[in-house]
């Protein structure tokens, strides 16, 4: 019962965020939505983690799993990829080192800047 | 027979020994390359390639394993509430952080689409592509994005990032181990955060925080700017 109780709550946070998803005026993952509402229930204390803790860690760390069916699919778009396999994978090479590039070095900043301030208070 | 593939037995049972499959030869091997999900993909494309099974019979199990996908999503909160206090004392120079890599990312790649000469189909499958895959499908689907792309696009960028950690680590001379975690999120989701946490804890913590918190970020940037 304690398995299908904390099923029940985590299902019922995602109908409800496709509802909501139905209702935003603009395109908004209900997922993502159903995310935040969850954070959101952990962070007001409605709901504690030991209530979904079992399926939580069944979902989490099995993850990839779910995502097979749509990884196939990719067979109903191979002569889409097959024109463009080359660039596909220098975007992904290029965009992820620019990616780690950018992130660094803003956080690099924000921290030298923080440090620097906390210095100045301290003098 | 035909008729028989059309069960959902098969689709969900035909998943799973590919994907255990695929456990199995990334425990041998202890490669990244050898990612379970893309050896469970390949399998299963194979064995309805070879067999002429059609995808839509295979989908009648695969969407039921489909479904899961938005509440495995929601419980990525429970894993950014574990961190809390991480993220309470460092929140400004991780969500800067975080936010000028989800830009680079989709400006990047954007640029590179056009570059390249790419439809908007493409380029909408492959913006999102540096947060984690439930979030950059809902993104790619809500955009004219092809999903299966994103999801390929996704998992190679992981593997990319937790290939190239340690180099990018060296050249950019990142320090700070916070630093190196939230960049590793940022680029390269759950596979590059577990190659985080072989660097460390506050690494690997700091990597998995950046995974929800880029996942938001993209999304809502995705919204003022696809």
């Amino acid at each position: 019962m304690k398995i299908i109780k904390q099923i029940g709550i985590i299902f019922s946070i995602c109908w409800i965020a496709q509802i909501i998803e139905s209702i935003l005026p603009f395109d908004f993952p209900a997922s993502v939505i159903g995310m935040i509402m969850l954070f959101a229930l952990l962070v007001l204390g409605g709901l504690k983690v030991d209530h979904i803790r079992e399926k939580s860690d069944f979902l989490l760390s099995n993850m990839a799993f779910f995502f097979i069916p749509a990884g196939v699919s990719i067979i109903n778009y191979f002569d889409v990829l097959k024109s463009c396999v080359l660039q596909l994978l220098v975007i992904c090479v290029v965009s992820t080192v620019i990616t780690f590039a950018a992130t660094a070095y803003s956080m690099k900043l924000v921290l030298k800047l923080m440090n620097g301030r906390r210095r100045k208070g301290e003098q | 027979m035909q008729e028989l593939f059309a069960s959902p037995f098969f689709g969900i049972a035909l998943s799973v020994i590919a994907f255990w499959i695929g456990v199995k030869i990334q425990k041998k091997t202890g490669l990244v390359i050898c990612n379970p999900l893309i050896i469970a993909i390949v399998l299963v494309s194979a064995v309805l390639l070879i067999f002429k099974i059609p995808y839509e019979s295979y989908n009648v199990g695969g969407a039921m394993i489909n479904m899961f996908l938005a509440p495995a999503t929601a419980c990525l909160a429970v894993s950014i509430y574990m961190k809390i206090e991480l993220l309470k004392k460092n929140w400004l120079p991780i969500v800067v952080g975080a936010s000028c890599g989800s830009l680079a990312s989709m400006g990047s790649v954007y640029l590179m689409c056009r570059l390249f000469g790419l439809d908007s189909a493409v380029t909408a499958s492959l913006m999102p592509k540096s947060v984690t895959t439930p979030i950059a499908v809902s993104i790619a689907g809500s955009h004219g994005g092809m999903t299966p792309i994103t999801v390929v696009a996704v998992i190679f960028t992981g593997i990319l990032g937790s290939i190239l950690a340690p180099a990018l680590i060296r050249v950019f001379h990142v320090q700070d181990a916070m630093t190196a975690g939230v960049s590793i999120g940022a680029c390269s989701h759950a596979v590059g955060t577990s190659k985080a946490l072989e660097l460390g804890e506050t690494q690997g913590a700091m990597s998995g925080l950046a995974i929800g918190i880029c996942g938001i970020l993209t999304v809502l940037f995705s919204l003022i700017l696809m």
